[in-house]
């Protein structure tokens, strides 16, 4: 078994990359231009296979409504799940297939599924691996964002199998961080914090590592957070700058570009200038941006990981885990330096930038793949499950039957009966999330459980409810004949809904994604507009007294400038956000003030 | 029925040493990669799911559906007062857009957290309060009784669901 290789594969929302262990050391493998990194795009065309990596990014832009990227961010998601904005943003479009599955049409030929774009990028991993190692190569360790649910757990495998890749383990992307990381101090005692802001995911997660275990305490993420967002934030002030509405697919795609070249350049530079000829009816484009101005726009985007962070590290610290002693940065977010200042500004750790921050997660696959085929000495991998796991009970509340944060594999047992007699079977909802009522929840699908004919309350099932070491939800029940365990198939719950309702569902998004936008960002500047100006008069009321004459003065004529601004008919947005802005702005310090007059109030002395 | 405590060589016990699972664990996962051994260790290091796999053993069969010790009521009544407290500040704060009406609200968004530590601590003293019990439910099983055994993992489980809601709540706060 020993020569026969398992690679470790980091498919990424915006590149990809595949290793192995060789002589005990993990390296990264190069496609036959010598590339380690993959770009993780597929562009579809006609009577021909589809291009994977570089060649498909270069033709974005002449074919991007056949040319998918990002594509992580839709697997394993339910059509119903997309926003408005999230549908806007995309230069390719998706459609629902009737059954709240995602789907996007490609050209001429069959739509392809996210599912589909996916196993188009492991089969070039595999391709690549195949022609460095010249051998066949049929096992792979994946990594996914350690937040991912069991949907997006199990659209990962279901892309790896249809690549023609046997699944040997899911790991956790900060987990394989922090194995690249941890390798050569494997006897050392740490605890160590790993910030992973990839293009499309977010995840912080804590591990103690302790004579060769490596022990994940906890771990919280989004999703839905990364490199892109900043794109999208930076693109979207572009286009706002030129003027430019209704953009057609090539030019979001332009933008785009320009707007990730943009932030690449600011990583050092202290300005950089965008120039896009001929965007437009023949007109051409420049702006310039400073880093500051840069940094204004992004700050909403890396602001969103603070809370992330702050439930990992307390939840840490409910587990007696009170100190970090190395910050460790990976994904290719973390090089932009606003993220590194932020980090040590909010938890005073000193980012550790030891990692690279793109082959860091493929290191620890490759690492994880060399301990599976025994050409790593053992190390013990020890994770958690991200997301509580739980039922649906009556009132739709849900039941928790595995917290977050256990240790995987994990089971747990149910029993249930029939409520009347000679029921057949009861249909068990089965859940993920932290939210107290069950539709806040993921529904992760409906099992069937099956009873014996008898009297009320005279069945009884035991069903098993167990989290593997993919972090992949069995459901197992066991025949009290018998005493046997079989297998529950988890239905998909998704209803099947007539195609008129779905494409007025279809044509109600759209209809809202491109109606009128100065109304919408009016309606929503009005909103914010009335939350602060009553606020402001409260907080004066109680606080106001500690403010100098100066910032008293900036206050009332912020204010006095949005109130006069909603009086008046122009409905001009961007004047009032700008307003707003500024109201919030000179309210900072009286913010603070009630912040701290709250603080000395509730605590003793 | 899996046995946790043959998979980790130690003899079966309400009250294990935890050291002795640890080291046990320790050696066995570096040597083998099976998939129990953790599920074995996190099991025996929680005295609640120790309890519930301790019955199970036993061929003891949970109590299903039961219902809140009548002296837990209080504790309940005040937790389900100040867990609705919290959720409607955390609603508000959910609203509110700016850091000026954030901050309005932080007086009672501390308070809700004090309310919510101080029911913490009393659901973390009625469960150290069961545990102790543990030594006496070994007792009583060598003459075949597991009345009170089973009654506690009842009242665990609830203290343990009400120590979640309260943790989610703090760790929710928290985030503002």
């Amino acid at each position: 078994m020993e020569d026969e290789f398992i690679i470790g594969i980091d498919l990424g929302t915006t590149n990809s990359l595949v290793g192995v262990v060789d002589s005990g050391f993990p390296i990264l493998l190069a496609d036959e231009n010598g590339e380690r990194i993959t770009p993780s795009v597929v562009s579809y065309r006609e009577e021909a296979d589809p291009l994977v990596g570089r060649e498909a990014y270069r033709a974005k832009r002449l074919a991007p409504e056949r040319t998918v990227s990002s594509v992580k961010r839709l697997l394993g998601r339910p059509f119903s799940d997309l926003t408005p904005e999230e549908l806007n943003t995309l230069s390719y479009p998706v459609t629902n297939d009737g059954r709240d599955h995602i789907q996007i049409p490609v050209g001429k030929s069959e739509p392809v599924t996210p599912v589909d774009v996916s196993s188009e990028i492991l089969r070039h991993l595999k391709q690549v691996a195949e022609a460095a190692l010249e051998c066949e190569v049929a096992r792979a360790v994946i990594t996914v964002p350690a937040y991912f649910n069991n949907a997006q757990r199990e659209a990962t495998k279901a892309a790896a199998q249809k690549a023609g890749l046997r699944v040997e383990r899911i790991i956790n992307e900060p987990t394989a961080a922090a194995l690249a990381y941890g390798l050569d101090k494997i006897d050392d005692d740490q605890t160590v914090a790993v910030y992973d802001l990839g293009g499309g995911t977010f995840d912080l997660s804590i591990l103690q590592m302790r004579d060769g275990v490596f022990e994940v305490i906890s771990t919280a993420g989004d999703t839905q957070l990364g490199g892109d967002d900043i794109d999208q934030a930076v693109a979207g002030e572009l286009a706002k700058t030129w003027e430019l509405e209704d953009l057609s697919p090539s030019e979001s795609v332009n933008l785009h570009t320009a707007a990730k070249e943009a932030k690449e350049s600011l990583t050092a530079a202290d300005s950089h200038t965008v120039r896009l000829p001929f965007l437009r009816d023949g007109r051409s484009f420049e702006h310039t941006f400073s880093r500051a101005e840069f940094e204004a726009l992004i700050l909403p985007v890396i602001e969103r990981t603070r809370p992330i962070c702050r439930r990992a590290l307390a939840e840490a610290e409910g587990k007696e885990v009170k100190k970090i002693d190395h910050f460790i940065l990976v994904g290719g977010s973390t090089r932009i330096p606003l993220v590194r200042d932020k980090i040590e500004e909010w938890f005073g750790y000193e980012p550790n930038l030891s990692q690279h921050p793109d082959e860091a997660i493929a290191l620890g696959a490759a690492i994880q793949a060399g301990i599976l085929c025994g050409r790593v000495r053992s190390i013990v991998l020890v994770d958690v499950t991200p997301l509580s796991l739980g039922i649906e009970t009556f009132g739709g509340l849900m039941n928790v039957i595995i917290p977050r944060n256990s240790t995987i594999p994990a089971k747990a047992g149910e029993m249930f009966t029939n409520a009347v007699a000679n029921q057949e079977s009861i249909a068990i909802r089965v859940l993920q999330g932290e939210r107290e009522l069950a539709k806040d929840n993921w529904l992760l699908g409906e099992v069937i459980v099956p009873f014996e004919n008898g009297p009320k309350g005279s069945a009884r099932v035991g069903v098993q409810f167990a989290i593997d070491r993919d972090g992949i939800l069995e459901v197992l029940a066991r025949d009290t004949v018998t005493g046997k365990d079989h297998i529950l198939e988890i239905r998909d719950a998704a209803v099947d809904v007539d195609d008129s309702e779905v494409e007025n569902m279809v044509s109600e998004s759209i209809e809202y994604a491109f109606e009128d936008m100065n109304e919408r960002v009016w309606t929503e500047a009005k909103l914010k507009s009335e939350e602060l100006l009553p606020a402001v008069d409260t907080a004066l009321q109680m606080v106001g007294d500690q403010l100098d004459e100066k910032e008293m003065s900036q206050i009332k004529s912020a204010a006095d400038e949005v109130r006069g601004l909603l009086s008046r008919g122009e409905k001009d947005a961007a004047v009032l956000k700008q307003a707003n802005a500024a109201l919030d702005d000179a309210t900072q310090s009286l913010a603070a003030l009630l912040v701290e007059a709250a603080f000395s109030d509730m605590t003793p002395g | 029925m899996t046995n946790f405590f043959t998979i980790l060589e130690i003899p079966i016990s309400l009250s294990p040493d935890p050291e002795r699972i640890e080291s046990s664990w320790r050696e066995k996962a570096k040597e083998s990669g099976e998939a129990d051994l953790h599920e074995a260790r996190a099991v025996l290091t929680d005295p609640v799911r120790r309890l519930d796999h301790w019955l199970a053993l036993q061929n003891v069969e949970p109590e299903r559906g039961s219902s809140i010790d009548p002296e837990m009521m209080d504790l309940f009544s005040r937790l389900h007062s100040v867990l609705a407290e919290a959720d409607q500040i955390i609603g508000g704060l959910k609203e509110a857009s700016t850091a000026l009406t954030r901050a309005l609200l932080s007086k009672e968004a501390i308070a809700a957290q004090l309310a919510i530590q101080e029911c913490m601590k009393t659901v973390r003293e009625e469960k150290d309060l069961r545990i102790e019990r543990y030594s006496s439910f070994e007792e009583s099983a060598e003459t075949g009784k597991f009345d009170g055994a089973v009654a506690t993992l009842g009242q665990l489980k609830f203290l343990q669901k009400w120590e979640q809601q309260c943790q989610e709540r703090l760790l929710t706060l928290l985030e503002y």
